[in-house]
């Protein structure tokens, strides 16, 4: 309440409107958090700041990071995406297959397998926004399929070595900044651009706010959910091709754990489960400090079985301060 | 001097910087119906949720047979014999009206739940109030006058000695109304004690014995229901003086060209065989009782449902619409009856809601022109005289009368030419809805044609140049509204 009467009132430095806007902003908390995590790591461990750790950590948080900009996207319109994960395991093993065995351009891959990943998503739009099932319940059988196309395929085994051209995806860098952190911050831009910035990004969020509504002032609701589940599949898959750049290795098992993380990192940057709520900043702000955190236990030589712990505890801190911001 | 069965004294009650209450008394006695009236942000709600336990005073206390009690939370007043029908409709969809009627309250046998007997009881209390609804039924299937009433029913199958009710004819027919009244008059000859919200200031003369007053959270008078009239209430309501309706409005000219041509349009179940004309400049008035099909047939208009037979024709040309972006594309657009649910995007500011349909307009080749947007909304403010903060403000820091010009201003905005109102004035307090009628009478003599829907039959003659009573579905004739009165119009409906 303090802070609207002093929103209300005519400003009497430069530095208190600043500041207000600074505490309304929904990315202020993890933002601080995230700068304390930084301080306290810096100053308890002199590997942090190292060039070298700073670009692992930053590339940890590219993969996880990139799934969580594609289902931020379906939290806002209200969805959610539990394939994510196995979407990109699929997508990664096509892709891979796409290079090895048809002998694609290494550097045509990336882009096709992101198409792929598109075409999965679609099929999960398709029955969600044309037939109007539940995206929870599709998403839960679509991401099985996925899984179960992907052992179907491999058997299980991974598919080695992707040759040298193509690793440059994965573990190449420009001016010491890795090339899927440079991906990550360029997808994040766009999608900040398209979400406060273009007609279509304003449809979102008036359609996670009011989908009833939504359709009464002509926003063709379905065709914007069709699109932004396919967004969800493309940069699960284009998570995935990265990462088996970077390990020079079509694993199977690529993507486990993504969905998570992916939720985790949009829900402590300030998304809302209920739709309507929710920045491309504090998502990637939210992936970052997953990130750090889980960099942290290791520098700290802290068990990793603890990093769940830890993991899950912040999520709960987060949602707090969420709490006490809005009161 | 009768006993009080429920006295307030001197509540007062503050929400931050806003005094919602101070110091206000007043009692009901056994047998009685005491009205509270007052303007949208009166206090009446504040008040209300005082009396049920759900909000403690921060001043003043409250008597129950003289008895001071002190509610920690609704049980608590449940307890003491106190119930309430509330505005908002919050039955559990899923669950039989039956059981809804008892919730909470459930018969209990030996083994849990006695379904026999929770039926009965619900079938009887539900009966008291309407008997055309099947308790059996799913509460998700009910209209919502029939959800209204339910929920009225859940209130007196309490054993309560004081019903609370918040506006519960809003959504009812005539008829649905007076059998609510007769229960009223029951219960108060039995000697029940009432406290009765209404904007119907009817309805409020024909029921209440006292009525108080209520203005920016102080009560301004008490007056005794017999000795008073509307006028005087309004005005004390409102504490200025207000455009009373003048009954007609000022003449003005109708142009001959059809804006509007709708030829036997039908849908199962809602409406069949509706034809009318629409002139450019011309309210066309859409009267009659809940279920005539009047809300359904505005939205099939608008594309929101297929109809299944019949032809539109907009200036002339036929048109298709499949979805409301057609309909939009035609100049043709709707305010919907349920503004919270269907109107407003709760999360997104007044500048958002306003420009919302027309983002098109603004969106460059790479990015929305937000400063062309904000000067517009800007403009429609001013234009329309909508009461705010900044534009950024949240939309729902707005009062009912001012989140409808929002979305009036959203269609307007849109270059919109025909346009369709769904009771545009419900919830909105006396001035607004003044202000707002003279908005439209205003737009229509610049030539948009508009239909207009509500269940007001005052409230239509008042606006609208024609007057097209539908029943049960159909056309039942379009008059003059010059000519008319609301006897003719019910007489016209029911024939």
């Amino acid at each position: 309440m303090s802070e609207r009467i002093a929103s209300t009132r005519p400003a009497r430095g430069v530095s208190s409107p600043l500041l207000s806007r600074f505490r309304k902003w929904e990315a202020s908390g993890i933002l601080i958090a995230l700068l304390l995590l930084v301080a306290a790591l810096s100053i308890a461990s002199p590997n942090f700041l190292s060039q070298y750790n700073l670009s692992v950590v930053a590339r940890q948080a590219s993969f996880v990071g990139l799934v969580a900009l594609g289902q931020t996207l379906v939290l806002l319109i209200g969805g959610i995406d539990l394939s994510v994960g196995t979407a990109a395991g699929l997508s990664t093993i096509v892709g891979c297959l796409m290079l090895t065995k048809l002998g694609i351009h290494p550097y045509l891959v990336p882009l096709l397998t992101a198409l792929f990943g598109f075409g999965l998503g679609l099929i999960n739009g398709a029955l969600i926004a044309g037939l109007r099932l539940n995206p929870f319940i599709v998403t839960l059988a679509t991401g099985e399929v996925f899984a179960g196309l992907n052992l179907v395929i491999t058997r299980g085994y991974p598919i080695r070595p992707l040759g040298e051209p193509f690793r440059v995806f994965g573990q190449g860098s420009v001016m010491g900044v890795p090339v899927p952190v440079m991906i990550f911050l360029g997808a994040g831009l766009i999608l900040l651009w398209l979400l406060t910035r273009t007609r279509f990004g304003r449809n979102i969020y008036a359609i996670g706010g009011n989908r009833d509504a939504a359709t009464l002032v002509g926003i063709r609701v379905w065709r914007v959910e069709f699109i932004v589940f396919g967004l969800a599949g493309m940069f699960a898959a284009l998570a995935g091709i990265l990462y088996a750049s970077r390990m020079d290795s079509g694993q199977p098992s690529v993507g486990e754990g993504w969905l998570m993380g992916a939720i985790t990192a949009a829900i402590i940057g300030g998304t809302s489960l209920r739709g309507g709520e929710g920045t491309i900043v504090g998502t990637l702000l939210g992936a970052l400090l997953m990130a750090v955190l889980a960099n942290g236990i290791v520098l700290m030589n802290v068990s990793g079985y603890w990093e769940r712990v830890i993991v899950g505890l912040v999520v709960l801190i987060a949602i707090l301060v969420d709490l006490a911001r809005r009161r | 001097m009768l006993a009080n069965v429920l006295e307030t004294s001197g509540i007062s009650k503050r929400f931050g910087v806003v005094q919602a209450l101070s110091g206000v008394s007043v009692h009901v006695s056994a047998g009685r119906v005491h009205a509270l009236v007052g303007e949208n942000g009166a206090g009446k709600s504040t008040l209300m949720n005082i009396i049920c336990g759900k909000l403690r005073p921060d001043e003043g206390e409250l008597r129950i047979d003289g008895e001071r009690v002190d509610f920690s939370s609704p049980l608590d007043a449940q307890r003491a014999g106190i119930a309430i029908s509330p505005q908002e409709i919050n039955l559990v969809p899923a669950l039989s009206v039956a059981e809804n009627v008892l919730l909470g309250a459930q018969a209990e046998g030996a083994f849990g739940v006695d379904w026999r007997e929770t039926r009965a009881r619900a079938a009887k209390s539900l009966a008291e109030i309407d008997d055309t609804i099947d308790p059996d039924r799913p509460a998700r299937d009910l209209r919502k006058a029939q959800q209204q009433l339910v929920q009225i029913a859940r209130a007196t199958a309490t054993s309560a000695r004081i019903l609370i009710f918040d506006e519960p004819t809003a959504a009812l027919t005539d008829r649905e109304s007076e059998r609510l009244f007769s229960f009223i008059d029951r219960f108060k000859a039995a000697g029940g004690s009432i406290l009765y919200i209404s904007h119907r200031l009817d309805e409020i003369l024909r029921l209440a014995d006292e009525i108080s007053v209520l203005r920016d959270g102080r009560l301004v008078a008490s007056l005794d229901a017999d000795a008073t009239d509307k006028d005087e209430m309004v005005h004390l309501m409102a504490g200025r003086e207000t455009a009373s309706p003048t009954g007609r409005p000022p003449e003005r000219a109708v142009a001959d060209a059809v804006a509007l041509k709708v030829t036997k349009l039908s849908r199962t179940g809602e409406f069949r065989d509706v034809s009318f004309e629409l002139r450019r400049g011309e309210i066309l008035g859409i009267a009659g009782l809940v279920g005539a099909g009047r809300t359904e047939l505005g939205r099939c208009l608008f594309g929101v449902t297929k109809a299944e037979s019949g032809a539109v024709e907009v200036f002339g040309e036929p048109v298709t619409i499949q979805h409301p972006a057609d309909a939009i594309r035609h100049g043709l657009v709707y305010l919907p009856e349920e503004r919270k649910h269907d109107g407003i995007f709760p999360l997104l500011s007044i500048k958002e809601n306003m420009a919302i349909a027309s983002l098109g307009r603004f969106q460059d080749l790479l990015t929305l022109r937000f400063s062309d947007m904000a000067r517009e909304v800007a403009d429609y403010v001013q234009r329309l005289r909508i009461k705010i903060g900044r534009v950024e403000d949240p939309i729902t820091s707005l009062s009912g009368g001012n989140q409808q010009k929002v979305i009036l201003a959203r269609w307007l905005m849109r270059d919109a030419c025909i346009l369709i109102l769904d009771e545009p004035t419900r919830g909105v307090d006396v001035n607004a809805k003044l202000e707002i009628q003279a908005v439209l009478q205003g737009l229509a003599a610049r030539g948009l044609s508009i239909l207009y829907i509500s269940s007001e039959l005052q409230e239509v003659l008042d606006v609208s140049d024609r007057v097209l009573v539908m029943h049960e579905g159909r056309v039942k004739g379009i008059v003059d509204a010059a000519g008319a009165t609301q006897q003719s119009l019910l007489r016209l409906a029911m024939s």
